[in-house]
C-alpha cells in the first residue's frame, strides 16, 4: 500500500473498430478494463464511486490514434511493465497500452497534434496536390461552432501541412494542427475546407484520419 | 468490419456495426463446419441486453465445429445505405454475409419484431418463405417466448425451438453436422429435426380450418413426428450452461450489467402472465453456485453492477443467504446489487438496505389493478396494505418517487376499478406525508398503465381484448380523474397493444399480413416513432383479415387454439380451472403454499417446489 496514491500515465493506441466509439464510450470501456485488470486504482469519492480516469485530447468519432494519454492514480506499488501487461490483457484487441510511466507534464502543456490522412479521390492528380499545398498558404476561413455561437475563423495559421502526396487512388497527407486548450483544431475543419474548394477531393467523408503524435507548445518536442 | 468507413461516418452510433468488443468469439472459418448467425430482430443496444443470446452464443461457440456470430437489425439510416450500396446483412464478428451461413437463428421476444425478422432475411438476400428456401440455403431457426405460438410466423421458419434452447441447440448442431457429412438433404434434415424433443417444424404439419375461421385440425405429415410438441427445459439449473465470458458492448445498452439468473419459473400464478406459466416448473440455482458465477462474471466483465434475474426475486427461497453471500465481496469491489422484479409484499427495510448499499435506482411495484376485487380476479395476491408497507419503507429510506405498474382492460374491469387506480395512488401520496423520516421533497407517483393483451398459455388466453374505442375511453377516463400533479399517468398506445394481441393469438393466416407489412416498408414496430396503426389496419383490410377475430373475440373453451399443438407442461384443464376461478373472484395459492396441479411437474426438475419432484 502506498502512503500517497501514485500518479500513472498510460500512452495507448485506439485503432480498428474502436475508432467508432465516442469518448464517453471509451471512458466506460476503460473503466471496465481496469476492473478486469484488478488494478488497485484510486476511485472517485462520493456516492457513486468509480475509477478516476483523466484523458488528454478527446478524439472525434471515426478518428484512430496512435498516441492517446490517460492518467490515473494507483494505491499499491506495482511495476509499470506489469500495469501495462495487465491492462493489455484486459483491453479489447484494438486498444493497446504502449507505455506506462510517471508523468512529468500536464495535459494543458499540449500544443499540437499531427494526423495522417488518406483521402479516397480517384480523380486526384498532381494538380490536386498543388492545390492542397496552395490552400494552406492562403487564409482558410471556416465556420467554427463553439460556446459563443458560430464564428468565422482563419485556421491557416493553426495548421501546417507536413506532407502531401498522390497515392494510387487518392491523396495522403499529414497535418500538424494546433491542439492547445484555447485553440483546438479538429482535423475535420481543414478537410472540409479542402473538400469544398478542390473538386477532386471527396465531400462525403471518404477518408481516414489517424492521430500520430502529440507535441508540446514549441511544436517540436513530443509530449509525454 | 464490412461497412466502408465513409458510410459508418454517416450513421448514428456506428459502433453498432463494427463488432470487435472484448469477449467476442473469433474463430478460423476454414476450421469450422457450421456457421451460425444469431440474429436479434431489433437494435444492437436491445439485442446485446438479451441473456438468452449470451447463453446460446456460449453454447454454440463451445463446440469446436461451430462458429456463432451476432447480427442485429440495422437502424433505418444504415438500412438505407445497405440497400443503396447493395451491402447484404452481415455478421459482426467476421463481417461475412449472413446468406452464406448454415443457420440463421432469431430470437423472437415480442410480436412486434416479426416485421424486423422478415426485413433482416430480406436484407440478407435469403428467401423469406420456408418453401422458397432450397438446397443448402441457410436453415432459419427461431426461439424465444413468441415460439409458444409460432403460427403467425409459421411460413417463414424452418425450425422452432420450444422452450429452453441450451440442450436442444447442441443436439441440433450434432444432427446437422451428421447430415452435412452424409450429403445434405434439406427435407430429410427437417424431418429428423422434428423428432428432437423441443423442435417444431411448422412445414411438417397441416392445419385445416372450419368455415368460421377457427381451427378444425392440426395434422403431422409423418407418423414418426409428435402430434403435440413438448417444450424442453433444463432440469438442473446448477448444471445449466453458464457463459463465463461475456461480450462487453462499447456503447450503452439497455441492460448494461451482470445478469445473474437466479431461477426459472414462477410460484405465482397471475392469470394474465404468460411468463408465469411457460417457464414452469420452478427450478432454482443454489446460492453457492450463484455466488461463484457472480464472481466469475465480475472478473471477466468489469461490470460494477450485478442484477439478480428472475420473475420475482423475493420468491427465491434463499434470497437472504444469496444477497448476504454476494454482498460479502461485492461491497469491497464497489459492485452494486440490483434486484428488479420485487414484489410489494416482500419489500422490507432489510432488503432495501442491501440493495442501496452503494447505489440505488428507482422503486417500482406492480399492483396491476386498482381494487382488491380485480386483483383477486387476476390472482395478483397483493393486498393494499402490502403496497402501503412497501411504500412507507421506501419513503422512510429516503425515496420520494415510486412507479406503479397497472393494466387496463383486464377481464371484468369496470370504471370503479379505474377509480381504484387513482384512489390507490392518492393513498400512496397520503402514506408519504404520514411517513416519519421521509424526505422533504414533494412525492411523485408515476402510473405506468399497459393495455391487457390476452396471451397464449394463460388462464386469460380465451378472453377478448377491449376494442380500441373502449381502451381509449378507459385511458381518457382515468386521465380525467387525475388532477393531482403529484401523480403522473403514462399509458401504452392502444393501437400497439391491439396489433400485439392480434399476433399473440394469431394463426397461420396472419403470415401473409407480416409479409405484406414488410413489403410496405413497415419495420421497427416496437418503436413508437415507427409504428403506424392505420398502416396495419390497411394491411389487414387489403388481405381480408379481420383483426377483431384475433384480438377482440372470446375464444371458445372447446375451440382448437392455434397453440394447442404445443405442450408447455401446464395443462389446458388447469388454465381453464383458473379462468373459472377468476370469474368467481377466487384466488389461488402460490406453488410454495400448495400444489395446484398445473401439470408442469411432468417435465421434471431439480430444486423445484413441486411436491412430486421432491426427493
Amino acid at each position: 500500500m502506498l502512503s500517497e496514491p501514485e500518479k500513472i500515465r498510460v500512452l495507448f493506441q485506439k485503432t480498428g473498430p474502436l475508432k467508432f466509439i465516442s469518448h464517453l464510450d471509451l471512458d466506460r470501456t476503460m473503466k471496465a478494463a481496469f476492473l478486469r485488470a484488478r488494478l488497485p486504482i484510486k476511485y472517485t469519492e462520493g456516492f457513486n464511486p468509480h475509477p478516476k480516469l483523466v484523458f488528454s485530447l478527446p478524439l472525434s468519432v471515426g478518428t484512430a490514434s496512435l498516441c492517446e494519454f490517460m492518467d490515473f492514480r494507483i494505491t499499491e506499488d506495482i511495476p509499470k511493465e506489469e500495469i501495462r501487461d495487465r491492462l493489455n490483457a484486459a483491453f479489447p484487441p484494438d486498444l493497446r497500452a504502449i507505455d506506462v510511466y510517471t508523468p512529468e507534464t500536464k495535459f494543458c502543456e499540449i500544443g499540437f497534434a499531427s494526423y495522417d490522412i488518406v483521402l479516397h479521390a480517384p480523380e486526384a492528380d498532381e494538380n490536386t496536390v498543388s492545390a492542397i499545398r496552395a490552400a494552406f498558404d492562403a487564409p482558410m476561413n471556416v465556420e467554427k461552432t463553439g460556446k459563443g455561437g458560430t464564428r468565422t475563423l482563419d485556421i491557416a495559421p493553426l495548421c501546417r501541412l507536413l506532407s502531401c502526396e498522390k497515392t494510387e487512388d487518392g491523396i495522403a497527407l499529414s497535418l500538424r494542427l494546433s491542439s492547445s486548450e484555447t485553440e483546438f483544431v479538429n482535423p475535420r475543419l481543414p478537410l472540409d475546407f479542402l473538400a469544398a474548394h478542390i473538386d477532386a477531393l471527396p465531400d462525403d467523408g471518404d477518408y481516414t484520419v489517424c492521430r500520430t503524435a502529440v507535441y508540446r507548445a514549441d511544436g517540436v518536442t513530443e509530449f509525454r | 468490419m464490412q461497412i466502408p468507413e465513409k458510410y459508418l461516418k454517416q450513421v448514428e452510433k456506428p459502433a453498432r456495426y463494427v463488432g470487435g468488443e472484448w469477449g467476442q468469439t473469433i474463430k478460423d472459418k476454414t476450421k469450422v463446419d457450421i456457421r451460425f448467425a444469431f440474429c436479434f430482430p431489433d437494435t444492437y443496444e436491445i439485442g446485446m441486453s438479451n441473456l438468452g443470446i449470451r447463453i446460446l452464443y456460449d453454447v454454440l461457440n463451445d463446440r469446436a465445429d461451430t462458429w456463432c456470430e451476432r447480427v442485429y437489425a440495422p437502424w433505418t439510416d444504415m438500412e438505407k445505405i445497405m440497400r443503396e450500396q447493395n451491402i447484404p446483412l452481415f455478421a459482426l464478428e467476421s463481417g461475412d454475409p449472413v446468406k452464406d451461413f448454415d443457420f440463421i437463428g432469431f430470437t423472437l421476444q415480442y410480436e412486434l419484431c416479426y416485421t424486423n425478422m422478415l426485413n433482416m432475411l430480406h436484407l440478407a438476400g435469403v428467401p423469406i418463405r420456408t418453401s422458397d428456401r432450397t438446397g443448402t440455403m441457410p436453415i432459419v431457426v427461431c426461439g424465444g417466448p413468441c415460439m409458444y405460438n409460432a403460427e403467425p410466423m409459421a411460413d417463414f421458419i424452418d425450425l422452432c425451438i420450444i422452450g429452453e434452447g441450451e440442450e436442444v441447440m447442441d443436439e441440433l448442431m450434432t444432427l446437422y453436422a451428421a447430415h452435412k457429412k452424409a450429403g445434405f438433404d434439406r427435407s430429410a434434415f427437417l424431418h429428423d429435426c422434428a423428432k428432437i424433443e423441443g423442435i417444431y417444424v411448422p412445414s411438417l404439419y397441416d392445419v385445416a380450418y372450419h368455415e368460421d375461421g377457427t381451427i378444425a385440425s392440426f395434422t403431422p405429415r409423418y407418423d414418426d413426428i409428435p402430434v403435440k410438441i413438448r417444450k424442453r427445459i433444463v432440469k438442473d439449473m446448477d448444471k445449466a450452461r453458464f457463459p463465463d465470458k461475456l461480450i462487453m458492448p462499447y456503447i450503452d445498452t439497455v441492460h448494461d450489467r451482470i445478469m445473474l439468473e437466479v431461477y426459472r419459473g414462477c410460484i405465482r400464478g397471475c392469470r394474465f402472465c404468460q411468463a408465469g406459466m411457460i417457464y414452469r416448473p420452478i427450478r432454482e440455482k443454489s446460492p453457492d453456485v450463484l455466488c461463484r458465477q457472480g464472481k466469475i462474471l465480475a472478473d471477466c466483465t468489469g461490470y460494477d453492477e450485478i442484477s439478480l434475474i428472475s420473475l420475482s426475486i423475493s420468491d427465491y427461497s434463499h434470497v437472504d443467504e444469496l444477497t448476504d453471500k454476494l454482498l460479502a465481496w461485492t461491497n469491497d469491489r464497489n459492485i452494486s446489487l440490483s434486484l428488479p422484479s420485487l414484489r410489494a409484499d416482500s419489500f422490507t427495510k432489510e432488503l432495501m438496505d442491501k440493495v442501496s448499499s452503494i447505489r440505488t435506482g428507482g422503486l417500482t411495484f406492480a399492483p396491476e389493478a386498482g381494487t382488491q376485487r380485480l386483483r383477486d380476479v387476476i390472482n395478483k395476491n397483493i393486498e393494499e396494505s402490502d403496497l402501503m408497507n412497501a411504500c412507507s419503507v421506501a419513503f422512510a429510506g429516503g425515496k420520494n418517487q415510486v412507479k406503479l405498474y397497472f393494466m387496463q382492460g383486464l377481464p371484468t374491469e369496470t370504471d370503479e376499478d379505474l377509480d381504484g387506480i387513482h384512489e390507490l395512488c392518492s393513498r400512496v401520496i397520503d402514506c408519504y406525508y404520514r411517513t416519519p423520516g421521509r424526505p422533504k421533497r414533494p412525492p411523485q407517483v408515476t402510473i405506468s398503465a399497459a393495455c391487457f393483451i390476452p396471451k397464449p398459455f394463460t388462464p386469460f388466453q380465451w378472453e377478448a381484448q377491449c376494442d380500441m374505442d373502449e381502451l381509449a375511453r378507459k385511458q381518457a377516463y382515468l386521465e380525467g380523474r387525475i388532477t393531482d400533479r403529484k401523480i403522473k399517468y403514462h399509458y401504452h398506445d392502444a393501437g400497439v397493444s391491439r396489433v400485439e394481441a392480434v399476433f399473440a393469438r394469431g394463426n397461420r393466416k396472419l403470415c401473409r399480413a407480416v409479409e405484406e407489412a414488410v413489403s410496405r416498408g413497415m419495420t421497427f414496430d416496437s418503436w413508437e416513432e415507427h409504428f403506424d396503426y392505420e398502416k396495419w389496419m390497411a394491411v389487414f383490410r387489403d388481405l381480408g383479415i379481420d383483426p377483431a377475430f384475433y384480438a377482440n373475440r372470446v375464444y371458445g373453451e372447446d375451440e382448437i387454439l392455434p397453440w394447442d399443438n404445443i405442450d408447455i407442461g401446464v395443462t389446458k384443464e388447469f388454465l381453464l380451472r383458473e379462468r373459472h376461478r377468476a370469474y368467481e373472484g377466487k384466488t389461488t395459492k402460490n406453488c410454495r403454499e400448495t400444489c395446484n396441479g398445473c401439470g408442469a411437474d411432468k417435465l421434471g426438475g431439480e430444486r423445484t417446489c413441486c411436491p412430486s419432484l421432491k426427493k
